[in-house]
């Protein structure tokens, strides 16, 4: 291994470990600048993983409880965001499972099939317009798709992990991962037709 | 077999996300990609929807964020007053079985030595020492439970 990989992997694990020490401590501070660091991604997946942004926004705050209360248990040898985001996606899918006892398609009833409208800083009126209904029918396209497909699309293409990270988040080998990714990019092609290039 | 060369290279191309369409990938996968225009289009479409994925524009409101700062502060505080509470008892606990342990034998000789005195029986004394023994935890217990009923009554242990 060279030095600046040495290096860059030093300073991961320092980190990982600092926020280990700080959770084993409940440290406030430290709880409120992962809360704000993580905001957007973690309120993301939950979003697109439920298909309803109002559970996703009471999930959002159980998933930092949950960090709060099992913080000993985080190991700093991972990353953090692997071990958020599988709290956040266990508890979606006992939340789910309680309310339904099926997959997490069918949390989505009729009324819900419009799941999100997103949030869009962009200045130009027609630009938000454009990109408020691009979202839409992202997330629409999303929650047509089987939801395990689902996670491994999000995880992947929306927040950027590896395929081994995802396979520690959903619990599922390399391979399914994998696979799961091109069964989803297959399902979603021809629902995101009209919005591609 | 073709076939399955075909899938092999989607896979990759589906797995790789956009860094897998560059000349990042394997040699294989790009002599293939490029003799194979089914292969080729399903590698820009692929490319197409990955970008739209990362498109979507999604935040978090900061409403949300400050309400859960103040919620996990609020846990926090909570969990801690109840490790305290919980430190408190377990060092009661520890001391009133120390007191017990040593001043039990004392009692036991007290009551005996009474029981001579008063020229009783064995088993008399040795009730009321036993009586005496447990009246104290019996004392709690009831307390307890007075209280657990009158809070449930009020509603305070509700919701």
């Amino acid at each position: 291994m060279n030095a600046a990989a040495c290096y860059f992997l030093n300073g991961m694990e320092s980190e990982t470990s600092a926020i280990a020490r700080g959770l084993r401590r409940r440290d406030p501070d430290l709880l409120d600048r992962l809360i704000e660091q993580y905001q957007h991604r973690l309120l993301r997946f939950l979003v697109y993983l439920t298909g309803d942004r109002q559970l996703a926004q009471d999930l959002f705050q159980e998933t930092w409880i949950r960090v709060l209360e099992r913080g000993n248990q985080y190991d700093p040898k991972h990353e953090f965001s692997t071990w958020l985001f599988t709290i956040a996606r266990n508890l979606s899918i006992d939340y789910l499972r309680k309310k339904r006892p099926a997959s997490l398609d069918e949390l989505l009833g009729e009324e819900n099939h419009s799941p999100e409208l997103p949030v869009d800083n962009r200045p130009s009126a027609l630009e938000v317009a454009t990109q408020h209904e691009q979202a839409e029918r992202i997330s629409a396209a999303l929650v047509c798709i089987p939801a395990e497909y689902r996670e491994a699309v999000v995880l992947r293409f929306q927040e950027g992990m590896t395929l081994e990270e995802i396979g520690a988040v959903t619990g599922a080998p390399v391979g399914t991962v994998k696979s799961r990714l091109y069964r989803g990019l297959n399902a979603l092609m021809p629902l995101l037709k009209g919005a591609l290039g | 077999m073709k076939r399955d060369v075909h899938e092999q290279v989607r896979e990759w191309i589906a797995s790789a996300g956009a860094a897998g369409l560059t000349d990042s990938q394997p040699s294989w996968v790009q002599a293939h990609v490029q003799d194979c225009e089914s292969c080729r289009n399903y590698a820009e479409a692929a490319g197409q929807l990955i970008r739209c994925l990362r498109s979507a524009p999604l935040a978090a409101d900061l409403s949300l964020v400050r309400t859960t700062q103040m919620r996990v502060r609020l846990h926090a505080q909570q969990l801690r007053q109840k490790q305290e509470r919980l430190w408190l008892i377990c060092a009661s606990c520890a001391l009133v079985g120390l007191m017990a342990a040593t001043t039990t034998p004392l009692l036991w000789r007290g009551f005996q030595w009474m029981g001579e005195w008063a020229r009783v029986s064995s088993p008399v004394w040795q009730v009321g020492f036993a009586l005496f023994w447990i009246a104290p935890a019996l004392a709690a217990s009831v307390l307890l439970l007075a209280r657990g009923t009158y809070l449930t009554n009020n509603g305070r242990w509700q919701g």
